[in-house]
């Protein structure tokens, strides 16, 4: 049972039918990310609601529209790999140029493949941002490091955080530009719920596997 | 009916898994649909044509959220719609809509195979909607089909903004208590 009360079944009532102002509406809708009872209010008042959706008429769209459609998702079919970089992009938040980079390293990727898990971070202070894409087919991420390098005699370490877990390193990230690193069997099913971190570390990486640098960014994978 | 949903939930299901001529088929099956939904929603043809391109790229990436058992497929679409429609019309500054964009809008009577799944699929929803005082009922239909915000729907029935709001979550537990009993 759901410890809902009947407050909050209205407020889920109302989101549904969406007379609620864009402020509280977006209230909501991050309450809906995270409260799972809230979320099968929601998703129940859209089912109970939906059959008043029947007396909408269907209108055909424009043709034209179709093609749109089809050049957001996957891009123009002349212009091989862009689409794809775009539809990633789009996908994940980072930018076109960016991803490209993580990309062009190792043979190309086709959308229908595995799941694939994406995180964009950006330091606190916006000098060092760093984008990871895993590869569920090859069980590969590809890390991709721009703006200031570490220290001199320091290097940037990766570490998967599954909930309350100790972080668990990935390995030493390059100084710039791009990596593969393959994750170990044992990692790769946390992955889906997990969040990278990156920490600053002594030249090679901590050395005793647990973290004790600081804190230099950390973003959640997200699916694409 | 049920072949349909069924289909629905086949082609989602595919194409959660990235096919792509699945995608173009559910597209070619409920874009008709979903684009009346938008239209009505929106009221303005040309944001309806970009909410439904957003709607087909929001299917695309989340298909694999889609879950049988809490929503018909064809529920969840109906979901996806109004939720991107609703996010834009609440962004909206004054809700105000042009006198040349209302003229496009199809006829609001439903036609007689739309009657038909009223009376089956919405017969429950209907029952209790009949339940409730006359414009309140009509107070529930004009935000879910029109998307009304409460400031017009207080302007419609010229009461105060918070009777407005009250009378609409009364309704919503009255209706769920007959949904649900």
């Amino acid at each position: 049972m759901s410890g809902l009360t009947q407050d909050d079944i209205a407020l889920a009532g109302e989101y549904v039918l969406g007379t609620l102002p864009g402020p509280e509406r977006l209230t909501m809708t991050r309450r809906i990310a995270t409260d799972p009872d809230f979320a099968r209010e929601v998703a129940r008042w859209e089912s109970r609601f939906d059959p008043l959706a029947a007396e909408v008429t269907p209108v055909a769209p424009p043709a034209r529209l179709w093609s749109g459609v089809e050049a957001r998702v996957f891009g123009r079919p002349q212009q091989a790999g862009f689409g794809l970089w775009r539809w990633l992009a789009g996908a994940s938040g980072l930018s076109v140029a960016f991803l490209a980079a993580l990309l062009t390293l190792g043979q190309p990727l086709l959308p229908a493949r595995g799941p694939m898990l994406v995180s964009d971070m950006v330091s606190t202070d916006g000098t060092v941002r760093l984008a990871a894409l895993y590869d569920s087919e090859t069980g590969e991420m590809r890390v991709s490091v721009g703006g200031k390098a570490p220290a001199p005699g320091r290097d940037f370490e990766l570490w998967v955080i599954a909930g309350e877990a100790t972080p668990i390193s990935l390995g030493v990230m390059p100084r710039q530009g791009q990596a593969a690193m393959p994750i170990p069997e044992a990692i790769r099913p946390m992955l889906a719920e997990a969040v990278l971190a990156i920490t600053e570390e002594p030249l090679g990486g901590s050395p005793e596997g647990v973290a004790t640098g600081p804190l230099v960014a950390k973003a959640a994978l997200r699916r694409i | 009916m049920a072949d349909a949903g069924q289909d629905l939930g086949e082609l989602l299901a595919r194409v959660a898994l990235a096919d792509r001529a699945a995608f173009e088929r559910l597209y070619s099956v409920q874009g008709a649909k979903l684009f009346g939904l938008c239209l009505r929603l929106l009221k303005d043809r040309r944001e309806a044509e970009d909410a439904l391109q957003d709607v087909f790229v929001k299917i695309w990436m989340n298909a694999d959220r889609y879950v049988p058992a809490v929503a018909s497929p064809a529920a969840w679409l109906n979901a996806v719609t109004r939720n991107l429609c609703l996010d834009r019309l609440r962004r909206r500054k004054g809700g105000e809509v042009g006198v040349e964009a209302l003229e496009d809008l199809p006829a609001e009577a439903p036609g007689p195979e739309t009657a038909a799944i009223r009376a089956s699929e919405g017969r429950q929803i209907e029952t209790c909607l009949d339940r409730l005082d006359n414009a309140r009922a009509e107070a529930v239909r004009r935000a879910y089909v029109e998307g009304e915000s409460y400031l017009e729907l207080a302007e419609r029935f010229a009461v105060p903004l918070n009777t407005m709001r009250s009378w609409l979550r009364r309704s919503l537990i009255s209706l769920r208590e007959c949904l649900e009993g």
